[in-house]
């Protein structure tokens, strides 16, 4: 607590040193700063606007017709209010794409986030043949969607490589892909598969940033392999792994290139395994719905958003606090802070 | 810092310009130069463009054909973005075809041509410009007409002791089980692109309905008539005999061999059922990359009891729209396609049935020979239904097939597919 209050103490003065520098010379410095962030941050400002804030706005506009896409939906198209989105939140489809998405939201965390943090402890030691390793896992996320959906699509066919490896072995294959029962658990698999070399990338690092002093003292005052890991390495891997929760939800939400390569357009709902992305395409651009397509875009931003700010506002905050937050939730964040240390320290004494 | 400063200016407003110079795209400046895109992305197809182009250039000294060739997928939304602003768009485009053109002549984006059109065009494609034609306007050139039916191997046929072409659909449900028995798949079915499946559902809707009926529930989306749910029987009825090929709801129409046009070309199914393209695709995909030797072809079967008009047929026509902005140069164009010449060199380099009725003599291929006799005799070819109905209920057609056939609906649920897209749009 006090060492807090002296660091915070500390540093105002500092801050405050800065300000009498620019008192001397106040217009000058003042402008010239405004001009800078003004011009560096207007790309990025005037392309977030053009390419997201527009696009939203455009979307909800268009949402609101029966429109083909030729000409303009004032002219062309018809006005229907909220028939679109009410349309598409009782059809059938769209709320099976969006169950199927948070099945895949919560089926990639519950079977990545173990995993990855398994894979890292274990390339975490010192081994050897540990850089082939870590290659190797990371090897399908940086091979393009495309290519392994191509790829897995034959291989998992009724008839592909895969059945007739099983056939061979004297086991009965599934049809992987087509069985509506099985369709979803193959995309976990391959999602899975794909995205683990990313999350264990993060944990990686996320491990490295702990520092080496604590596992000695805990290893000099006794305790197991398993019991560091549990009172360390995890409790110290939380932001990370909050993060990396954060990105793969965020991903799920999107799924869009995987099924769509492996399940074209129409088959997607009939397997099983259609995504709310997936949904918007096929309604919108491939049956010439623009206007009901917008509406579902514009469903699909809410849910995105809602789920984004629930766990940026309940989760995510204690490590983003300072950068998207005020001065109020600086104060809540030292609070915070304090707390977790003193966790810290309790889990120290844990394992003492 | 002065530096720095300069050159954050300079970038932002970099930014800017380059992404307000994203808009424009090829309109043709003069009356003289002409863009032009069609579909046929490789092969003889690009070549014949390419020369029809340079063709049309020495003949009208002074012109300019700009051909841009964008591959097939991409071609209807590169389009629909071209045509926002028609000053900016093509001045000569490869037609959507049947509800989408219809929406591109209400939002003005199709020019009429009924009185544009040359002699030539109008006395040598009179079957086919009917699908050019809107409300009495004529809105395109036809350049080939495909109608659809089944392609088999007349070895495996053999093989499996069936002398004749089934005539009636119980024959096809009979000789199917008969291949199977042979150990071949039956029916290869690209079910995995929607479409081939659901060609099946039209045929048998083309036969169960009369055509008054069949005219005016594609015209008004009334799909109450019982036809609608027979045909979807008729269809489950082969379903049931499980004579399709293994796993066809994740194999696609026609890339690779394992593709059911791949299926067909390798010998490994007997027939299917497929546009008058088919003789070009299973080109590519014999093992010898050559025409295949033993193919065959038959129109689809009548259905006892049906009211369709017995040899009725179904297919599509390709033709070419003109911007309404364009000048005469592109209309001079496409009436120069319509030529017989013109027409000949596309059905040779496409290998498929010429719109131009007197250049039909080119074709040599036998199973496109056997669908011109067919197409002689029909009293009448409508347009692919997903065509005719648009790509809203088209789609949930589409989709609606091949979920029956995968077991999950039932012929009802396809009528209720289509009901429900038409409120989407």
């Amino acid at each position: 607590m006090t060492e807090m209050n002296d660091a915070v103490a500390v540093g105002r003065p500092v801050a405050e040193t800065k300000k009498r520098g620019g008192e001397r010379k106040p217009s000058n410095g003042k402008g010239r700063r405004n001009l800078e962030i003004f011009i560096l941050s207007a790309p990025a400002i005037i392309l977030f606007c053009c390419f997201v804030i527009l696009p939203i706005i455009l979307g909800a506009y268009y949402g609101f017709y029966q429109w083909k896409g030729f000409g303009t939906p004032s002219e062309n198209g018809k006005f229907v209010g909220l028939q679109n989105y009410i349309v598409a939140l009782k059809d059938p489809n769209f709320q099976q794409a969006i169950l199927h998405t948070f099945e895949i939201v919560i089926g990639s965390l519950v079977i990545q986030g173990p995993l990855a943090i398994l894979f890292a402890l274990l390339l975490n030691q010192k081994f050897k043949g540990r850089g082939l390793i870590r290659t190797l896992i990371f090897v399908p996320y940086v091979v393009s969607e495309v290519i392994v959906g191509t790829g897995w699509s034959l291989l998992l066919q009724k008839k592909g490589a895969v059945n007739q490896i099983l056939e061979s072995l004297g086991m009965h294959g599934v049809d992987w892909l087509a069985n509506p029962k099985v369709a979803i658990w193959t995309l976990l698999l391959l999602i899975s598969w794909k995205y683990i070399g990313f999350a264990v990338i993060l944990m990686l690092a996320g491990m490295q940033s702990i520092p080496e002093e604590l596992y000695e003292a805990a290893k000099v005052d006794g305790a197991g392999f398993w019991q560091i890991q549990k009172s360390i390495t995890l409790p110290l891997l939380a932001p990370t792994l909050r993060i990396w929760v954060f990105l793969s939800m965020i991903g799920s939400l999107q799924l869009f290139d995987l099924v769509y390569i492996i399940w074209g357009q129409y088959v997607s709902t009939t397997a099983g395994v259609s995504t709310m992305a997936t949904y918007m395409v096929r309604e919108g651009r491939g049956a010439g719905n623009y206007g009901y397509g917008s509406a579902v875009a514009l469903i699909i931003f809410v849910i995105s958003l809602i789920v984004a700010l629930t766990y940026q506002h309940f989760v995510l905050n204690r490590d983003l606090d300072g950068a998207l937050t005020d001065k109020k939730a600086f104060k809540k964040r030292k609070k915070r802070q304090t707390a977790e240390d003193e966790a810290l320290a309790v889990a120290m004494e844990g394992v003492k | 810092m002065k530096l720095k400063t300069l050159a954050a200016a300079t970038l932002a407003v970099a930014t800017v310009i380059g992404m307000s110079a994203c808009g424009g795209s090829g309109a043709s400046s003069d009356d003289k130069t002409i863009t032009f895109w069609h579909n046929a992305s490789a092969g003889e197809g690009r070549q014949y463009w390419e020369n029809l182009a340079k063709s049309f250039e020495s003949a009208n000294p002074g012109t300019k054909v700009e051909v841009q060739a964008i591959q097939n997928e991409d071609f209807a939304g590169k389009l629909q973005t071209a045509m926002q602003d028609p000053a900016s768009g093509p001045d000569v485009f490869m037609s959507l075809g049947g509800a989408k053109t219809q929406e591109m002549i209400d939002a003005g984006q199709v020019m009429d041509l009924t009185d544009k059109i040359s002699d030539t065009v109008k006395t040598d494609m009179k079957t086919t410009l009917s699908a050019a034609t809107f409300d009495g306007k004529v809105y395109g050139v036809p350049v080939s007409v495909e109608p659809g039916g089944m392609w088999y191997s007349k070895d495996l046929f053999k093989k499996a002791g069936v002398s004749d072409v089934p005539a009636t659909y119980e024959d096809l449900l009979a000789d199917a089980k008969k291949l199977k028995d042979s150990g071949t798949d039956a029916i290869a079915l690209g079910a995995k692109d929607a479409w081939p499946a659901a060609h099946w559902y039209y045929w048998l809707v083309l036969r169960e309905c009369s055509s008054e009926v069949y005219d005016k529930s594609v015209q008004n989306h009334d799909f109450s008539n019982e036809c609608w749910v027979n045909a979807g029987k008729k269809l489950q009825e082969l379903n049931d005999l499980k004579v399709f090929n293994d796993g066809f709801l994740t194999t696609t129409a026609q890339q690779g061999a394992n593709s059911s046009a791949g299926l067909l070309a390798n010998h490994k199914a007997a027939m299917e059922l497929m546009g008058a393209w088919e003789p070009g695709v299973l080109k590519d995909l014999t093992p010898d990359q050559k025409p295949m030797a033993d193919l065959g072809f038959f129109a689809f079967p009548e259905v006892a009891g049906g009211e369709g008009e017995p040899g009725a047929l179904m297919g599509g026509v390709t033709y070419f729209c003109v911007n309404p902005k364009a000048s005469q140069t592109s209309i001079d164009f496409v009436n120069y396609m319509g030529e017989k010449k013109n027409q000949e060199d596309y059905a040779k380099a496409f290998s498929t049935i010429p719109a131009s009725e007197p250049a039909r003599g080119v074709v040599t291929d036998e199973s496109l020979k056997q669908v011109i006799e067919y197409l002689d005799k029909s009293p009448s070819m409508q347009l692919w239904m997903d065509t005719a109905l648009g790509t809203n209920i088209g789609n949930a057609l589409n989709a609606a097939v091949v979920n029956m056939l995968s077991g999950q609906g039932s012929p009802e649920d396809i009528v209720k597919a289509m009901e429900d897209a038409a409120q989407k749009g």
